[in-house]
């Protein structure tokens, strides 16, 4: 295991320098961030002074010599918008993606293993129906227009919920529930799929047969063979919510990396854009291999 | 302790939690955008001029829309020749730290403000191009020399926000320090910001003894924000939001959308071609359609609130048979009119921007133009709005937005027509000179120089196409006593709210 470890983690460094070279050079060629931070009417020697105190007169490789340069001593550069370093800007918001992450994907996991499972069970049924059908809508549904009529409605409608903001529990009920809902809706056809296979093998027809109530049959031995493919779904879907969800982040006010992001890179906040990449980067992959070790966890034929 | 007591005490706290609507005294100001940077030589930026803008920091001097400059900092100024003016400071005045206000703080703070070590958008935007020193006479006076000299000095300090000697030159301030009605009490990151009365300002009591302001990027969320009693004041929404007549207030928002037309390249140097491209344009469609209702067409640079707005002129009546009758007469005189003019637009420059641009493209064709329009983003196309310009151009027409809220054309016209101006498409040795002459008058014969040089660009030179004098929207609780007004654009002065 410990070598299976090394090698990924050297494995994805290669990969993190080769996501440094190509964001500094493509981030490069959006253009010119004086025009951005300075009025239309700066005058040219305004313009030429503040390239000169943010090093953007130097040619690009140099600029890049000491970006690497700074980067072995892990300093990030300053953010050219904020005034502040990089990595501090990126982490406070990455805290606030993280918790957002977090919560919404505990939630998804265990409703969407609970009704898959259930569904996968009662197939075609009524149950397996109902689920499919919201689940389906779920999976489709825009993610701007639900924030938006979920304000309309709770908020402005009901007054049950605060618009937006952070302040209090109240406030994260809103981003959570539509951060739920399409990711929800995708986990659980595929834990409904993977169940409907399991479910009809030889050795839960043994089981049957021996008299073991449904609860066993369905959440401790189907399930667990049922989950690998799950759990490549949950992966794929976390990894998303890691990058922002930018959509939700916006609306709602929520101050995450995927807004930040954004925001850099319409700003031109080269430092900042780089970091959060970095600093997404690095979770995944840790996320990654924590996925690999759950593998061999429930599937002990899985060895490193 | 069993489940039913643990649900009861979390169901208890989150009651306790529930998001504080506004207190008594207390106002919630929702902003489009988090502020990157807080410091007092930025508050030129909306949104930081909004929060910091002589509700921290305060300026020497200061407009008011109707009643011309007034004074703030200094209680008066005259001029003493040679490009000097002497400004007289308020005195009893003190800083948020304590630190007593006097001359030397504001000949820091232009020095701090016009310097090189760190960028202020104060500086670039209106002092480029002059050079300012400053001489302490005593506590409470100051000379102020500008090189060229400027007649509008004591305008331009309205502009100049004052922070202590102390503040560091060579970098921004993340917790600012002014004389202003109210303390910068905290920023939490991604949150808000809050303000609170100052207890020793110099100038009375506000009614509004704190503030917060948080950060929606999204209109709509502003708007039911207000709408629910989230916030208070929500100082710019869509124009689609806009849609509670009790609490939205719509305000000529200063700023001017024009077509900034090269004089530089064929056929856009001929008069003719100039004069057909605004008679193609049915200005009047656009109001109530894609723009809002009260939306004013403009014949200048400048909204009516400037000195000098000519209220002579008269915008160019739509007449696209006029404007083809022209082009066949250029045509006739050997110029090339079907060559290919590029009609540059801005992206999410102003709300419905493409569908505007969209529309005039199809209008110009209409009138016989070979138009073709393109969009950039704000970086891009700032290459084609400022010097220089690339070479191997083609004819030219740039969409642009320009604001002046400062109440004097002078902080516009030099930048758009003359010779040097960043993003004049024009050199006229008349324009030069009238704009040199109308930035060294004062008084009405200042109003009268303003006034022929507008009527010069529109009439005779048709050096533009001038669109529409735009409005904003903004949305204010039905608890206070606030009306927005044209400098609701640039800043938000608590001091001015009181509630009903």
């Amino acid at each position: 295991m410990t070598a299976f470890l090394q090698k990924r983690a050297f494995a994805s460094l290669i990969s993190l320098m080769g996501l440094v070279v190509l964001v500094f050079f493509l981030s490069r060629l959006t253009g010119d961030p004086t025009t951005l931070y300075l009025p239309v009417d700066a005058s040219l020697e305004s313009r030429e002074q503040f390239r000169e105190l943010h090093g953007l007169n130097d040619p690009i490789l140099v600029q890049f010599g000491r970006y690497v340069g700074d980067l072995v001593q892990f300093d990030f550069g300053m953010s050219i918008r904020r005034s502040a370093p990089a990595i501090d800007v990126v982490l406070q918001a990455f805290v606030w993606t993280l918790q957002l992450a977090l919560i919404t994907m505990t939630l998804v996991t265990v409703a969407a293993i609970v009704i898959g499972s259930i569904a996968a069970f009662h197939i075609g049924g009524v149950f397996d129906r109902i689920a499919t059908f919201f689940s389906l809508i779920g999976a489709s549904a825009p993610d701007f227009w639900i924030a938006i009529i979920s304000i309309v409605i709770f908020s402005v409608g009901l007054g049950w919920l605060p618009t937006s903001g952070t302040g209090t529990v109240w406030h994260w009920i809103l981003p959570i529930a539509v951060l739920f809902i399409r990711p929800f809706g995708l986990i659980l056809q595929v834990v409904r799929g993977s169940m409907v296979s399991t479910l009809s093998s030889a050795y839960v027809k043994t089981a049957r047969a021996k008299g073991l109530r449904n609860k066993p049959i369905i959440f401790v031995h189907a399930l667990r063979n049922a989950m690998l493919p799950v759990i490549t779904v949950i992966g794929d879907q976390a990894a998303a919510l890691l990058n922002g969800a930018v959509v939700v982040e916006t609306i709602f006010g929520f101050p995450g990396v995927g807004k930040l992001m954004i925001d850099s890179i319409l700003q031109r906040d080269f430092t900042v854009v780089l970091a959060a990449i970095m600093v997404t980067a690095v979770a995944i992959f840790v996320m990654n291999i924590l996925i690999d070790i759950l593998y061999a966890v429930l599937d002990p034929r899985i060895r490193y | 302790m069993n489940l039913k007591a643990c649900l009861k005490g979390t169901a208890l706290a989150m009651v306790v939690a529930l998001p504080a609507m506004a207190q008594d005294n207390a106002v919630t100001v929702v902003l489009s955008e988090e502020l990157d940077l807080v410091d007092p030589c930025m508050s030129s930026r909306s949104n930081i001029g909004r929060v910091v803008l002589q509700n921290i920091a305060e300026t020497i001097t200061e407009m008011v829309p109707g009643q011309g400059l007034q004074p703030r900092l200094a209680t008066e100024w005259e001029d003493m020749g040679g490009g000097t003016w002497r400004f007289h400071l308020r005195d009893g005045v003190t800083f948020h730290d304590g630190s007593a206000f006097d001359a030397e703080d504001v000949a820091h703070s232009i020095a701090r403000t016009t310097g090189d070590k760190i960028v202020c958008e104060i500086g670039a935007k209106y002092f480029g191009g002059m050079e300012l020193t400053t001489n302490v006479v005593d506590a409470n006076t100051i000379d102020i020399t500008a090189d060229p000299a400027q007649p509008i000095l004591p305008l331009l300090m309205s502009t100049m926000t004052v922070v202590p000697a102390e503040t560091a030159v060579d970098s921004f301030v993340s917790t600012p320090v002014g004389t202003g009605p109210y303390t910068f009490d905290e920023y939490n990151v991604g949150q808000n910001i809050k303000l609170s009365a100052n207890p020793n300002y110099w100038g009375d009591q506000p009614a509004v003894q704190s503030a917060n302001y948080v950060f929606r990027s999204d209109s709509a969320v502003r708007a039911a924000m207000v709408q629910t009693g989230e916030a208070d004041i929500a100082p710019n929404i869509a124009l689609q939001d806009a849609t509670n007549d009790a609490m939205d207030y719509s305000y000529p928002n200063s700023e001017t959308v024009y077509l900034r037309v090269d004089h530089n390249i064929a056929p856009l140097n001929d008069v003719r071609v100039r004069k057909a491209l605004n008679l193609a344009v049915d200005r009047e469609a656009f109001v109530g359609t894609i723009l809002a209702n009260g939306t004013l067409l403009a014949t200048g640079m400048t909204p009516p609130s400037t000195i000098g707005y000519n209220t002579d002129l008269t915008h160019y009546a739509y007449d696209p048979e006029q404007a083809k009758a022209l082009l066949a007469e250029a045509k006739a005189d050997g110029v090339d009119v079907d060559q290919e003019i590029t009609l540059i637009g801005r992206t999410g420059n102003f709300g419905n921007v493409l569908e505007t641009m969209e529309a005039l493209t199809a209008m110009f064709q209409d009138a016989g133009f070979n138009m073709k329009l393109e969009m950039y983003e704000v970086a891009e196309w700032e290459n084609f709005y400022s010097k220089p310009f690339a070479e191997d151009r083609g004819p030219q027409m740039v969409q642009a937005q320009h604001d002046n809220a400062n109440g004097d054309p002078v902080f516009s016209m030099y930048f758009k027509y003359a010779c040097d101006g960043l993003q004049s498409g024009v050199c006229d040795e008349k324009i030069d000179s009238m704009i040199a002459d109308a930035t060294a008058s004062v008084g009405a014969e200042r109003e009268a120089k303003w006034k022929d040089l507008f009527a010069y660009i529109h009439e005779e030179n048709v050096t533009d196409v001038f669109l529409f004098h735009m409005v904003g929207f903004s949305r204010v609780g039905e608890r206070l006593d606030f009306e927005p007004t044209i400098k609701t654009n640039s800043e938000l002065q608590l001091a001015q709210i009181s509630f009903k």
